[in-house]
């Protein structure tokens, strides 16, 4: 009897397809289960925030009718081929009108060849590799800016600051996002005649720092730059303070831009430096649904106990309200129309100017460099939202 | 009945036969349903593994647990190999030899394990080549993963041919496992199985016998891995390496009933129905439910399906 009922609600979205044109269907593959599952409920949150801002405001304007919006999500179990499949189900069987992505460059890439397949328009809230957009695909847009664009402005800020910071330790989680992090921090050390005189991976899952870090210790570098995601880093962070180890510069990506590491590593997150493509301390005006930074931040935190959204949270916020423009710019559901919105899309957001270039990948976005400090994050680079000065040393 | 065992080999023709009919037929019926053929695909890998799982697990009695290193490496081989600009066929037999090179020498060592002992040896089979492949950046990528020429192709061209290959590939180890199980091989095993001392000591060669069966499996996990890396076009060593590659066919085998021909078979079906139901309806405890269905089956139907009604049929 369990398993009749069971399959009679399996059927039941095909017969999805009456119903099509009364409400936007879009389908959100999320990690909701497995090692990603942290990511993924943050990617839920940006979502549901979106969506619930669009009901209070009585829909999307599509062509002079207002539609309401509904979000299927799927859960692929931090596992990529099911977040294939998830994007296929999704389209196929709950005949969702547009995509947003898997987590992470790696699911995005694989799950962006179902959207080209069905034509239907994906925006990527979480992948930033360029290695994700150079397919040829058309249908994928993505709101992160090339990992370059979060080394470069460190670098050039670090070497400005601190001439005599001159040999650099690179050392990466080996994951798709963190050793493209790895490639450019490279890069962008050649270009400043900056020595790299430590640099290696570390697997998925290690918990054990401590010869890794002895190593680099030896190598004695001025600045260490560390990729990888959140629990790596808090441990790498401690592991460094237990050897004793003080480098002038500390850089991590991607951790130190949510407030879980902050609380995590209290003192000893002072003066670590990050690089993100979105901080809530940035200042944008917007034509969207949340019209500035600002009023999204509040509206947030009035939605989530007074949580403070991180840019994970705002770029999936950010990616309805993209399509939300993108929508009623067409003025229609069908994807070749949308995608060809998306694509000469070029608007101010609470996410920061909104354009995507020729590979889909957003061109216009300037991340900011900030800085622990004082238990705050606190943004130094660019100038127009600067609010403080780069300290060295670390405790 | 009688008629059709007396042959051994029209069941493994029939299978062969019945395969093709499938493999090019569904194509046909449900070619638009494009959601349709990607179960069926994946239910087609995951009757291949647990046959190749069966013939270590099921007839001789070890429960492997390296189905994902096989998995993992053929997919790497012709990932790597197609990367070379070396032409499918040979990625393919590449994946294959590859594969039992590798399980030959292997399984003659850890085969000399036996229970727990074996189980773990296995496993570390897969640890191994997962951070083998995630250091050797040069030629695999890292953990940057591959992209496989051509993934960008016709996108319902490439889900027809993995079907069809797969679906092929599933008859072909439904078939050798047919032979095996018919065979001096599967005696072999059987004996080992029930008494492994005592089967060496009528003279049957054990380690001879159980490496060959061994490495026959791998070889099949092989292709399987390659047509999977064809067919999903993106790799990296966390997702074919993935332990649960080496679980689900077991799960599957349990099913349906350990030791079977036809058992693997039956369990993925049933495997694969449970988890597509589950995964759609329940959001986030669509595995949790899954295991607690699993769980109830194993209760149920201690020695699997296949068991459960032959023993109904003799009493």
């Amino acid at each position: 009897m369990l398993l009749g009922g069971l399959s009679a609600t399996a059927l039941a979205p095909g017969f999805a397809f009456g119903q099509a044109t009364n409400e936007i269907r879009i389908g959100a593959p999320l990690p909701l289960t497995g090692p990603l599952a942290p990511e993924g409920r943050k990617q839920k949150r940006g979502y549901d925030l979106w969506a619930a801002q669009v009901t209070k405001d009585g829909g999307v304007d599509v062509g002079g009718r207002k539609l309401p919006v509904r979000i299927i999500y799927s859960d692929y179990q931090s596992a990529t081929p099911r977040g294939v499949q998830a994007c296929e189900f999704l389209v196929n069987q709950e005949k969702a009108h547009f995509l947003f992505s898997p987590f992470g460059s790696g699911a995005a890439k694989a799950g962006s060849a179902i959207a080209e397949r069905y034509k239907i328009p994906m925006i990527a809230p979480t992948a930033s590799s360029v290695e994700v957009y150079d397919q040829g695909f058309k249908y994928l847009f993505g709101t992160f800016t090339p990992n370059s664009t979060l080394t470069e402005p460190l670098a050039k800020l670090v070497t400005e600051k601190a001439p005599d910071v001159k040999k650099v330790a690179i050392f990466s989680r080996n994951d798709l996002l963190p050793l493209s992090l790895a490639n450019e921090m490279r890069k962008s050390s050649a270009a400043r005649n900056l020595s790299v005189v430590y640099d290696e991976k570390f697997a998925i899952g290690t918990l054990d720092f401590a010869a890794a870090l002895t190593q680099m210790r030896a190598a004695a570098p001025d600045w260490v730059f560390v990729g990888g995601y959140i629990n790596d880093l808090v441990q790498v962070r401690s592991q460094m303070r237990d050897l004793g180890m003080k480098p002038k510069v500390l850089t991590m990506i991607a951790g130190p831009a949510y407030e879980e590491y902050i609380q995590a590593l209290k003192g000893a997150a002072e003066n670590v430096s990050s690089a993100a493509w979105w901080h809530p301390s940035v200042r944008y005006e917007g034509e969207d649904l949340f019209r500035s930074t600002a009023n999204y931040v509040e509206v947030f935190k009035a939605a989530y106990n007074g949580d403070t959204p991180d840019y994970a949270e705002a770029s999936a916020s950010s990616a309805g309200a993209i399509l939300q423009l993108a929508l009623k710019k067409a003025g229609t559901l069908e994807g070749p129309a949308v995608r060809d919105a998306l694509a000469s899309l070029n608007v101010r957001t609470f996410w920061g100017p909104v354009h995507f270039g020729a590979t889909g990948q957003i061109d216009s976005l300037t991340p900011p460099v900030f800085q622990i400090q004082e238990g705050k994050a606190v943004v130094l680079v660019p100038d127009e939202i600067k609010r403080g000065e780069f300290r060295f040393g670390i405790a | 009945m009688k008629t059709l065992s007396s042959s051994p080999w029209i069941g493994p023709v029939l299978a062969l036969a019945g395969g093709a009919i499938l493999a090019f037929g569904l194509p046909v019926l449900v070619g638009d349903q494009a959601y349709l053929l990607r179960l069926a695909t994946q239910l087609a890998l995951l009757v291949t593994l647990a046959i190749a799982w069966n013939l270590v697990g099921g007839f001789t009695g070890y429960p492997s647990f390296a189905t994902a290193a096989f998995f993992g490496l053929g997919a790497y081989a012709i990932a790597v190999a197609q990367q070379a600009g070396w032409p499918a066929w040979s990625g393919f037999l590449l994946a294959a030899v590859l594969s039992a090179l590798l399980a030959a020498p292997f399984g003659f060592a850890i085969l000399r394990l036996r229970g727990h002992y074996f189980a773990i040896a296995s496993l570390m089979l897969v640890t191994i080549l997962k951070e083998v492949t995630t250091g050797w950046s040069d030629l695999t990528g890292g953990g940057m993963g591959i992209n496989l020429p051509g993934a960008g192709g016709n996108p319902t061209a490439i889900a027809t041919v993995a079907l069809e290959t797969m679906v092929i590939l599933a008859a072909a180890a439904l078939a050798l496992s047919m032979i095996v199980a018919k065979g001096r091989l599967g005696f072999g095993l059987a004996c080992i199985r029930m008494n492994e001392t005592a089967a060496m000591g009528a003279g049957i060669d054990a380690p001879r016998l159980k490496t060959i069966a061994f490495t026959l499996s791998a070889a099949i996990c092989g292709l399987a891995g390659a047509t999977y890396a064809r067919w999903i076009g993106y790799i990296d060593p966390s997702d074919v390496y993935d332990v649960m590659w080496s679980v689900r066919p077991i799960i599957a085998a349990l099913i349906g009933g350990v030791g079977t021909v036809f058992g693997p078979v039956v369990g993925s079906i049933v495997y694969i129905a449970f988890e597509e139901l589950m995964w759609r309806n329940l959001l986030t405890f669509g595995t949790g439910a899954l295991g607690v269905l699993i769980a109830l089956l194993v209760l149920l139907l201690p020695a699997g399906i296949i068991p459960g009604i032959l023993r109904r049929r003799a009493s």
